[in-house]
């Protein structure tokens, strides 16, 4: 018997929209939950993904990844190779998995969303996929993650950090749940693969992957190839559902949606993606900067996506190409400096021969983030590393989490911006921070940084209160991953090398 | 007397921090406090001969030294820059 082709069969197939009668078409599809922005039905019903695949197809497809990671994965396990990798390499992987298992395994929760109440059977069913990916996605890497586990406890927080109120996790959580978690499903959508998975994670997951693979992680490098082939697949959800926003007058509204998401993700990826790139990999596996993938993959690609889908490019563009070149470097600075706030053991990146790396692929970078780099590293060569250490906190940007930071050194420029209400000062890091904030403050107005939970009492006075609320016992407090072995080059002999003190 | 939450971002550090300082502590007080946390860990030391000036983030002019927080009509976390007087430099 002659098979159809998938072609002739897949529309009908899942043409699953009915005419509910025992409920109204508003009660199946409420507003706060599906939110069609008063786009007929029918108009939804034209939703046309780019990708089609059957439950078939997936299946087997997702089953020979799986094979083919996991195989690597088992076939790797006796070479030891985390037991060897540099401290660099162990920094990244720490800050890999504890920020990306968790936000995977939330992320299913918003693609059942989208399964259950976006208006188009179309979504529905790439929708039922992501979910199942996303799942994978938090599975696979958390048992990536629990094979380090037995040779350094930091790997505790692959699983633990996402029910931590550590403020780097605050900061994520914070983003994640404005864009995917507390928005209606196709709002979700657009922000969630457009704003994150089309936007950035070819960073995190090719970049990173292809890095891997020179470190000799080809384990990770596997992994990671297999969910950037399901985040490729799933991420199309979002251009055809903006496209019918677009041709049905509900352009503004699109642009908006794209332009919060674009903006959230992009600060937590220059503080996870910039900092991997620019400063945790090893500099003999070193290509691209940051500034490179995201003028190549980001302002280039991305950009003439939400062009070709008939979007302008988000207003705050320039603002963004200045900022691959600032964002991540100050907030190195202070992701270093106050160590012992994160879980992991940071890495300094700031050698001699990773200064000149900085400097080629920065111009400027010596004569800026460099001077302040200056100060440390004198600290460290004095033995004063008590001084390596501010007494005073940062500032927290009330949108994004992260710091308020501006351009070091000689051409030192501080950037501030702020909203009061109710006598209470919010501060920004941007001025799209800002924006953002502004164009709804009921909904972000009640959120505290993990600095206004010091100064309203939320967190108690004493050092010890501040790490406890963090769930930060003192074994799992950040160190210098080096123990300051890099001030004047990795090669130095232990004579060489500033007296060893606990980092 | 009572703890007022500034934030301050001194010439040449990569960006805001909070301090926290006495309502009746003078502008000059401020500097001092901001540069005893931060100058000689995040920013190389000014010579002698420098003096430091504070405005509001965003003002076209410098705060008095002899000021008081408490007189300045500051909301709490306003943010100041501190900075070295060109002239004096």
């Amino acid at each position: 018997m002659a098979l159809l082709k998938m072609e002739e069969w897949y529309d009908v197939a899942r043409e699953t929209n009915w005419t509910p009668s025992y409920v109204t078409q508003d009660e199946l599809y409420p507003a706060p939950m599906s939110n069609s922005y008063d786009i007929p039905l029918e108009k939804w019903e034209s939703f046309d993904e780019p990708y089609k695949s059957t439950y078939r197809d997936y299946v087997k497809a997702q089953r020979d990844k799986d094979v083919s990671a996991y195989s690597v994965k088992t076939a790797l396990a006796r070479a030891e190779f985390f037991k060897n990798a540099s401290p660099h390499w162990k920094a990244l992987l720490a800050l890999h998995f504890s920020a990306v298992c968790w936000a995977e395994f939330h992320s299913a929760s918003a693609f059942a969303r989208m399964t259950r109440f976006c208006q188009s059977p179309g979504m529905r069913n790439m929708a039922t996929f992501g979910t199942l990916d996303e799942i994978r996605h938090g599975q696979i890497q958390i048992y990536f993650a629990y094979e380090f586990l037995k040779h350094d406890a930091v790997f505790d927080w692959c699983h633990k950090s996402s029910k931590t109120e550590n403020w780097i996790i605050i900061s994520l959580r914070h983003a994640l749940d404005d864009i995917a978690h507390t928005r209606d499903a196709t709002s979700a959508a657009i922000m969630l693969n457009m704003g994150l998975e089309l936007a950035f994670t070819n960073l995190q997951f090719v970049a990173l992957s292809a890095d891997a693979a020179k470190c000799g992680d080809h384990s990770f490098a596997t992994m990671l190839q297999s969910i950037q082939t399901d985040e490729a697949r799933h991420a199309q959800i979002g251009e055809p559902i903006v496209r019918i926003m677009v041709e049905n007058g509900k352009k503004k509204e699109a642009q908006q949606l794209v332009e919060i998401a674009f903006w959230r993700m992009w600060k937590q990826f220059s503080a996870l993606s910039g900092i991997g790139m620019d400063y945790y990999t090893p500099l003999e596996h070193r290509e691209n900067s940051l500034k490179d993938f995201m003028e190549e993959w980001v302002i280039g690609q991305f950009g003439r996506t939400v062009q070709a889908l008939g979007l302008d490019l988000p207003w705050y563009w320039d603002i963004l190409k200045k900022d691959i070149s600032n964002f991540h470097h100050a907030n190195q600075i202070g992701v270093y400096v106050y160590r012992a706030t994160e879980w992991w053991r940071p890495i300094a990146g700031t050698s001699p021969e990773e200064r000149d790396w900085l400097e080629d692929k920065y111009p400027g970078w010596n004569e800026t983030y460099g001077k302040c780099w200056d100060v440390i590293s004198e600290n460290i060569r004095n033995g004063d590393y008590e001084k390596t250490v501010p007494i005073a906190p940062p500032l927290i940007c009330n949108m994004c989490g992260l710091e308020v930071t501006g351009v070091a050194g000689d051409k030192w420029h501080a950037v501030n911006h702020h909203v009061d209400i109710d006598d209470r000062r919010y501060h920004f890091c941007s001025e799209p921070c800002k924006w953002i904030f502004e164009l709804e403050p009921t909904r972000y107005k009640g959120h505290k940084s993990i600095i206004d939970r010091v100064f309203d009492g939320t967190i108690g006075p004493e050092p010890d209160d501040f790490y406890n609320y963090m769930g930060q016992s003192p074994a799992e407090r950040g160190a210098d991953g080096y123990n300051y072995r890099w001030v004047d080059g990795y090669d130095q002999t232990e004579e060489d090398q500033p007296r060893s003190a606990a980092g | 007397m009572a703890d007022f939450p500034l934030a301050i971002n001194i010439q040449g550090d990569y960006g805001y921090k909070v301090i926290v300082v006495d309502d009746q502590n003078t502008i000059e007080e401020v500097i001092k406090t901001s540069v005893d946390q931060i100058v000689g860990v995040l920013v190389a030391p000014f010579s002698k001969e420098t003096k430091l000036r504070a405005w509001i983030h965003g003002a076209d002019r410098p705060l008095d030294n002899n000021l008081k927080v408490s007189d300045a009509n500051f909301i709490q976390m306003e943010a100041l820059q501190i900075y070295a007087e060109k002239n004096s430099e």
